[in-house]
């Protein structure tokens, strides 16, 4: 089944991808398939104590395998990333006009994105989540970019990319050293590690999350990505990819919840993120803009959970993480469809909207008020289990820890208070600007999302047995909890009223005050020039190193060639060394001195290339004066082609060499001589040390009984070193398509003689 | 360039085509026994082609097909044995009767070398291309460049 439906997702974005045009808005439709199909099956899954397994040995040298697993915990993430994706592609298909264009490239990203995100929630070894991880990174790109002819959208594409691949080859990195400690890239089979390898592995993964789930300071890119459509932001950036962090935090914590690194920093980047966002939501006046900074606190508030580490705060987190992406993807819907009906999301010129759009002014409350966690909503029972978890904690922990999360919840109630009073808190009818009609493709995924908030609170003991099982799978010991529907007076409870209530005051307070404009984005900025710094440094070294002088090239190699030849001066052994096997290759030697000095002295070109094929045709005298029949012919054949080609193409020049000054002939002396004896160097050198045996019996057996050939230079050619020929021969058809593109380039232009 | 305005040039190399072509055959079969290979059995095709260009017989074209048909029956040639689980490039060899050569014993290195003679093959025409050589045969036969040129070699 899991084969089936991941075919199925990646059969329907190829189709999409070549139907696109003709289908236009209706692709979504197509897209929204495969998602329900996962999204229904998934759903017979959840709280289900079996599991299901995929999946094949890809590379079995490395042990580097494909494996898919669902389980509780895989099954609840793919309920809740293709059920939103697919209620997305409903909600698109009223967003998008029936004019705009590129649907097709939409809904097929968008699906390739689900695909990626299911396949990562359902990654059982390391690999298979990497690889999945780095394809999320890939089409959420493109969804970034999909105006890919605003700059903005552009610019913000470029940033999400650049940190979010950052962070994949950290965790590449973290990976490698996790599987190195642990000796399993299985994620079922984690067990808990610890020391030096450990804690670099901790440190890198954690840093990956960090930049996947906007994690300060790496939460940059994440209000930037609000450049995306509004269903993208609704999907990737709420329910979804930035969710993958928290995944990857909670599947892998039972491994490193015991290293010495792994609390502090991820309660650091937790708690910081947290405050940081909630302060962010508070400041900004673009009501897609609060939600993205919420977003990005509310994904600090998860990180913190998780690294606190307790069962309960890990089941407080699962529990919330739920809550939050069916609130939070409301609340983009509802962003949208007001940007979408008045053409504006800025809360300062939005009013009167309780009056002309009252089922998205519902949506909005009930899944802003689950948001801030008051009952009787999805949202409260999760926020009530975090700050029981917070107020469980002991000590400094308890105190700084447990302040921040109440803190952080107090903030949350504001910034929603002021977002919903914002867009929807006079009463009056916006002056300027009218009000579209309804799109029902847009409402009903809203309501859809809104009800299952409602319905999530009535029906709690359902979702409890469906979310404690899926926490189970990573902490164990949480299996004792529950979300409750009425606590009782508790601690937590009356905590939460006085959150509650201060946040309500703050929010109205916030709300009266007016606010022109949202800040500016410096961490945003800071980013963007880096990234032009490096392209701008990488153009200036690059003018700099291919400078276009072919003689300062070759100078260049030589002298490489000169360096790398000084080791071997020192392994010369002098006793050898000797003169000749063979009387002939000192006249051979000598004709090949005379030619190449003559070379350098002949002033016709023509002269020139006979001479240098003289040196070359006595070389194959040497060869023959060895016994190498092969090498002969492949030397006599190589310098008569080489020849007549020097010929053919000698009649483009001028059939003189221009007269060189003195100080360049010079130049050209030394680097002869320099490169001469480099050479000699290095094969006197490595001829003085052989090792052992030579392999010629060896392999002339093997070129016998295996490449059944006697000509062993061939065997050894194509059988024995095959690869080798292999590459050698690409290289050949590299160099071919060289010549043929440099040559078309051109566009067979006259040189002047 | 004597080769378009002599008739004798121009006849020794057509004369020498089919019988080049015989030899590199030669040599791609033997190569696994006895001196020779894809290599330079690429080569001498090579060799003859430019010749032949150089004459005015031929024009150096479709550089790309040579490659592309070498490249994969280089490429197929390696991957096929994976197939059958074995190694890449891992290499068959074939005994079979032939009725006037006798017993020959062949291999899939033979179908390989086949694609390296291809390859050279491109290789060569594309140098060829590149320069130019043609317009340039044309070129130096139509221009009264040749004159000067013959002047300057018998000063």
């Amino acid at each position: 089944m899991i084969w089936f439906l991941l075919a199925l997702h990646a059969v329907v974005v190829v189709a999409i991808a070549f139907l696109g045009r003709p289908l236009g808005r209706a692709s979504l439709w197509l897209a929204a398939v495969p998602m329900a199909v996962t999204a229904a099956w998934s759903a017979t899954r959840l709280g289900s104590g079996d599991v299901i397994t995929a999946g094949f040995q890809w590379v079995p040298g490395l042990d580097v395998a494909i494996e898919f697993r669902v389980d509780a915990m895989g099954a609840l993430l793919s309920v809740l990333v293709s059920g939103i994706g697919a209620l997305v592609c409903v909600y698109a298909y009223g967003y998008f006009s029936p004019s705009a264009t590129s649907i097709g490239r939409f809904a097929a990203t968008l699906l390739a994105f689900s695909t990626a995100m299911v396949g990562l929630v359902w990654a059982n070894s390391v690999w298979t989540l990497f690889i999945f991880w780095e394809l999320t990174s890939i089409t959420s790109f493109l969804l970034v970019g999909f105006k890919h002819t605003d700059p903005v959208a552009r610019t913000a594409a470029r940033r999400a990319l650049v940190i979010t691949a950052a962070g994949g080859l950290s965790l590449l990195a973290g990976f490698v050293l996790f599987v190195d400690a642990a000796g399993t890239a299985l994620l079922s089979e984690i067990t808990p590690i610890t020391g030096a390898t450990a804690n670099a592995a901790a440190i890198l993964i954690l840093v990956a999350a960090a930049t996947k789930s906007a994690q300060f300071p790496f939460h940059v890119w994440l209000p930037g990505a609000m450049a995306a459509p509004t269903p993208v932001s609704a999907y990737l950036h709420s329910a979804t990819m930035v969710k993958a962090g928290v995944i990857l935090v909670a599947v892998i914590a039972p491994a490193f919840g015991d290293t010495d690194v792994w609390k502090p920093l991820g309660l650091s980047f937790g708690l910081a993120t947290m405050v940081w966002g909630a302060v962010g939501a508070l400041r900004h006046v673009d009501a897609k803009l609060i939600l993205a900074w919420g977003t990005v606190s509310q994904l600090g508030l998860l990180i913190t959970l998780l690294a606190v580490g307790t069962p309960k705060a890990t089941f407080a987190a699962i529990s919330i993480l739920v809550a939050h992406a069916v609130f939070k993807a409301a609340l983009f819907m509802v962003v949208g469809e007001v940007d979408v009906r008045t053409g504006t999301r800025n809360i300062n010129e939005l009013s009167g909207l309780r009056r002309s759009m009252p089922i998205t002014f519902a949506v909005a409350v009930i899944s802003g008020a689950s948001m801030a966690g008051i009952p009787p909503l999805l949202g409260f029972p999760a926020k009530e289990a975090a700050i029981e978890a917070a107020l469980g904690l002991s000590g400094t922990e308890f105190l700084v820890v447990g302040g921040l999360i109440i803190g952080g919840s107090v903030l949350t109630v504001a910034y929603t208070t002021r977002l919903l009073l914002g867009m929807f808190g006079s009463s009056e009818p916006m002056a300027d600007r009218d009000v579209a009609a309804r799109r029902p493709a847009m409402s009903a995924p809203e309501v859809i999302l809104a009800a299952a908030s409602v319905a999530g609170f009535v029906a709690l003991g359902w979702v409890t047995g469906i979310v404690r099982p899926a926490v189970v799978t990573v902490a164990p010991k949480a299996e004792v909890y529950s979300l409750l529907r009425w606590p009782g007076l508790t601690d937590a409870f009356l905590t939460s009223v006085a959150v509650v209530a201060v946040g309500l005051v703050v929010g109205v307070l916030l709300a009266r005050r007016h606010v022109v404009s949202g800040p500016v984005a410096r961490g945003a900025a800071n980013v963007d020039w880096t990234i032009d710094g490096v392209g701008r440094l990488a153009r200036q070294v690059a003018g700099r190193v291919q400078h276009g002088s072919l003689p300062l090239y070759l100078a260049t190699t030589v002298l490489v060639v000169c360096v790398a030849a000084v080791p071997f001066v020192g392994q010369i052994d002098g006793d050898s060394l000797y003169w000749w096997d063979n009387r002939a290759e000192a006249v051979l030697v000598l004709m090949i001195v005379a030619a190449a000095i003559s070379a350098t002295q002949v002033s016709s070109r023509l002269g020139a290339a006979l001479v240098l094929g003289g040196v070359g045709f006595s070389v194959a005298g040497l060869f023959v004066a060895h016994g190498a029949p092969d090498l002969v012919l492949t030397q006599l054949l190589v310098e008569t082609v080489i020849v007549v080609g020097f010929v053919v193409g000698l009649g483009r020049l001028a059939t003189t060499f221009p007269i060189a000054t003195r100080l360049w002939t010079a130049g050209r002396l030394v680097i002869a001589v320099a490169m001469g004896t480099a050479v000699a160097v290095a094969l006197a050198g490595s001829a003085s040390n052989t090792v052992g045996e030579a392999p010629v019996r060896e392999l002339a057996r093997t070129a016998q009984d295996d490449g059944g050939g006697k000509n062993v230079v061939n065997v050894i050619l194509t059988d024995t070193r095959a690869l080798d020929t292999f590459g050698e021969v690409i290289v050949l058809m590299v160099v071919a398509v060289g010549i043929l593109t440099l040559s078309t380039k051109r566009g067979r232009r006259k040189v002047a003689r | 360039m004597i080769a378009r305005t002599s008739p004798i040039v121009s006849l020794a190399v057509r004369a020498v085509t089919p019988i080049a072509l015989v030899v590199a055959a030669y040599v791609l079969f033997a190569g696994h026994n006895q001196p020779g290979g894809g290599f330079a059995a690429g080569l001498m095709l090579g060799a003859i082609i430019v010749l032949r260009t150089v004459a005015g017989l031929q024009e150096p074209r479709h550089a790309t097909v040579w490659l592309s048909i070498g490249g994969v029956i280089a490429g197929v040639v390696a991957i096929a044995p994976m197939f059958w689980g074995e190694p890449l490039l891992d290499q068959v060899v074939v005994t079979w009767d032939v009725p006037v050569l006798g017993t020959v014993k062949t291999g899939s290195a033979l179908l390989f070398d086949l694609g390296v003679v291809a390859i050279v093959v491109g290789l060569v025409i594309a140098l060829l291309d590149g320069l130019d050589a043609t317009s340039l045969v044309d070129r130096v036969r139509s221009s009264p460049s040749d004159d000067r040129n013959d002047r300057g070699a018998a000063a």
